[in-house]
């Protein structure tokens, strides 16, 4: 039998086009979705805790991310991009010289964030989306005093 | 016959496979749009921020979710928690403890016994209401805190 005719007693039979029509509108919906979905990420901190005791402490230094409440960044008390920057590509390449520098050290990189109490969410995520790309994991976030 | 919706000479009706992929394929995604809602757990009023940067999420992991809502109309916060409304932090240190306990007493061999939790905030809430999740979680015995995050807006 032909794919597209029918058969001798004038039943139809199996219906290819609309098929084929079918799966194409099921691709391109799956295209157009594949660019435009949205995936949840995260961003892992740990919370300053009680540090069990140990014969030897070592000492690190610590680096300071302050954000006011209009978004301005500083570390270690020098500011760093405009507040409205969101990539903010200065602090991103200070942290990945800071990174490089503690790699080499054999030491490791720990990130305070004192996020101003009103300043928005969104710059605190901007700031540990900057931590990530430069590799730092040791990163913890407190909220200054109202 | 009728090529389209027609029956045979005899009268009954022709078998046609064309509508039903048509229907099955509507089916296909209403269930898709409620499957991922009812997955991901997602509060749709909460306008998460972006991090293009971000890790993938991990789920295998056992954790507590909290959403931290902004209502910029009266500019208050407010926290959800297992499908419950708190207005203050510290309401969530008992729930929070409760889902740890749980948590922990269900978690599967091989799976990170480490209980989390997982800090979803609008983008536009103050840091304040981050942190007095931050701190309900910390007093409730979990240090591990995570931030959630789209890749794109």
């Amino acid at each position: 039998m032909r794919p597209f005719a029918a058969d001798d007693d004038g039943t139809m039979g199996f219906q290819i086009a609309p098929m084929v029509d079918v799966v194409f509108v099921i691709m391109l919906f799956f295209m157009v979705m594949a660019g435009a979905v949205k995936v949840e990420h995260e961003l892992s901190t740990r919370l300053p805790g009680t540090a069990e005791g140990s014969p030897s402490a070592e000492f690190t230094d610590e680096t300071i991310i302050a954000i006011s409440d209009e978004g301005e960044i500083s570390l270690n008390e020098e500011p760093f991009d405009s507040a409205e920057s969101a990539e903010l590509p200065q602090l991103r390449a200070t942290l990945m010289r800071l990174k490089e520098n503690a790699d080499s050290a054999h030491q490791p990189a720990v990130v305070t964030i004192v996020s101003d109490a009103h300043a928005k969410y969104s710059r605190t995520i901007e700031v540990l989306n900057a931590l990530a790309a430069a590799k730092i994991t040791n990163v913890t976030f407190n909220v200054g005093e109202e | 016959m009728a090529g389209g919706g027609g029956g045979l000479e005899k009268g009954e009706p022709d078998f046609q496979i064309a509508p039903m992929v048509d229907v099955l394929l509507v089916i296909l995604i209403f269930f898709m749009i409620i499957t991922s809602a009812q997955v991901l757990n997602i509060d749709k009023t909460i306008r998460l921020p972006i991090a293009p940067e971000a890790a993938k999420k991990d789920d295998s992991r056992a954790e507590a979710i909290i959403n931290v809502r902004w209502d910029p109309a009266t500019e208050r916060a407010s926290f959800n928690f297992q499908d419950r409304l708190y207005t203050r932090g510290s309401e969530l240190v008992a729930p929070i403890r409760a889902a740890k306990e749980s948590g922990e007493r269900n978690s599967k061999p091989g799976q990170n016994p480490e209980f989390r939790v997982v800090i979803r905030g609008d983008r536009d809430v103050p840091a304040l209401f981050v942190s007095q999740a931050m701190n309900a979680a910390a007093e409730a015995g979990i240090a591990d805190i995570a931030f959630s995050a789209v890749n794109h807006d």
